[in-house]
């Protein structure tokens, strides 16, 4: 086909010179070790965040002594430990390989989606509203922590204001993921749907 | 121990025969997918290493043809969504196409490399899935072979091919559109 001259748009695609790549089975387990490895650091990476989250929460249940800061920090503990055992169960689900291929490339792509739609639907679920009850009980021990303080007389109204900012703060960023993620979960649903009456029509 | 030192060599000559019998045709997916020469090399490492894996579980239920080329178009299609969310470029539809202008007019058989390159151009914008149809369409899959890949019904794919027929008869001069 490469010494004919092509005569149709067809034959111009299969005589496009061939740039060949040779990868040897040997490169083909490196490779693929490579990549189990690449796996196992990233979700080492993601058990570190948690540990220094346990750590600095640790580290201020052990230096403040009022009862509602330290149920607070243990409560945001338990909140971490969750969320990791939470990745730890989503993160052992990763496509087969040989899905690749049993799969159709609408089956593929459709199952690709719903991953997506799903993990975005459940961010707030899983990774964000475990450490709610931990930062409230937290914030609240701070709050009266610092009341209790002698150079606090007088200035309670200040001290008021900045606790309901920050906490207004922390809400609008939660509201603000959550909302985000359910926008964009929306748009991949539409993307679903389209690919579910393709199917119907198969 | 033996079982699985037996499955390995079958994994390994399986991948080797098919990457001997389909290598080009990898190849020209790939380019279809990436223009980018380098992310192009990565791309197609990304799907012999993909088919290489998936060879493992190779159980005969589908051609190995069929096998390769849902790998490879599974590979690229990811490839091109992880793409696509980095330089968020507008991807289209045959509809799109069919209405585009079909640009400066050029003899096919005088000028192949930019015919070539305006092919790839074109195969580029569309969206995966009619993408994985104007491929499979251009390495002389027929309509069963091509819905037994993508999963949609052959006939709704003999709708596609016509389609294609036609906006490649128009941007390469081919004789004018074609029947069904």
């Amino acid at each position: 086909m490469a010494n004919e001259t092509p005569s149709t748009i067809t034959d111009v695609w299969k005589s496009q010179p061939e740039e060949r790549i040779d990868i040897s089975l040997e490169e083909m387990r490196r490779k693929a070790r490579r990549f189990e490895t690449k796996v196992f650091w990233r979700n080492v990476r993601e058990y570190v965040a948690c540990a220094l989250v346990v750590a600095c929460f640790g580290y201020y249940a052990s230096v403040f002594h009022p009862t509602l800061i330290r149920v607070g920090c243990g409560l945001v503990i338990a909140g971490a430990l969750f969320a990791a055992f939470r990745l730890h169960r989503t993160g052992a689900v990763r496509t087969v390989p040989a899905e690749l291929a049993l799969r159709t490339c609408v089956g593929f792509h459709r199952r690709e989606l719903e991953r997506q739609r799903d993990l975005l639907r459940n961010v707030w679920r899983w990774y964000l509203l475990p450490f709610v009850p931990g930062m409230l009980v937290f914030l609240l021990g701070l709050f009266q922590f610092t009341m209790q303080q002698p150079h606090a007389a007088g200035r309670t109204s200040t001290i008021v204001i900045v606790f309901a900012l920050t906490a207004a703060g922390c809400a609008l960023v939660f509201l603000g993921v959550g909302k985000s993620n359910q926008w964009a979960a929306h748009k991949l649903q539409r993307e679903i749907d389209t690919l579910n009456q393709l199917e119907k029509e198969s | 121990m033996k079982t699985e030192s037996a499955s390995a060599s079958r994994q390994d000559e399986l991948y080797q025969a098919a990457a001997e019998t389909f290598s080009a045709a990898l190849e020209r997916l790939a380019r279809g997918y990436e223009a980018d020469p380098d992310r192009r090399r990565d791309l197609l490492q990304d799907i012999h290493l993909a088919l290489w894996r998936s060879l493992a579980s190779f159980d005969g239920r589908c051609s190995v043809r069929t096998w390769v080329y849902r790998v490879a178009h599974n590979v690229a299609a990811s490839h091109v969504t992880r793409e696509h969310r980095r330089n968020s470029r507008t991807l289209v539809g045959l509809d799109v196409l069919e209405t585009m202008p079909s640009g400066e007019d050029r003899e096919l058989a005088v000028d192949q490399r930019h015919a070539l390159e305006k092919l790839l151009e074109l195969i580029q914008r569309l969206k995966s899935l009619d993408r994985q149809v104007i491929l499979s369409y251009l390495e002389g899959l027929d309509a069963a072979s091509i819905a037994e890949i993508t999963g949609i019904s052959p006939g709704n794919v003999a709708t596609k091919i016509y389609r294609i027929k036609n906006i490649l008869a128009r941007w390469f001069h081919e004789g004018g559109g074609h029947g069904k």
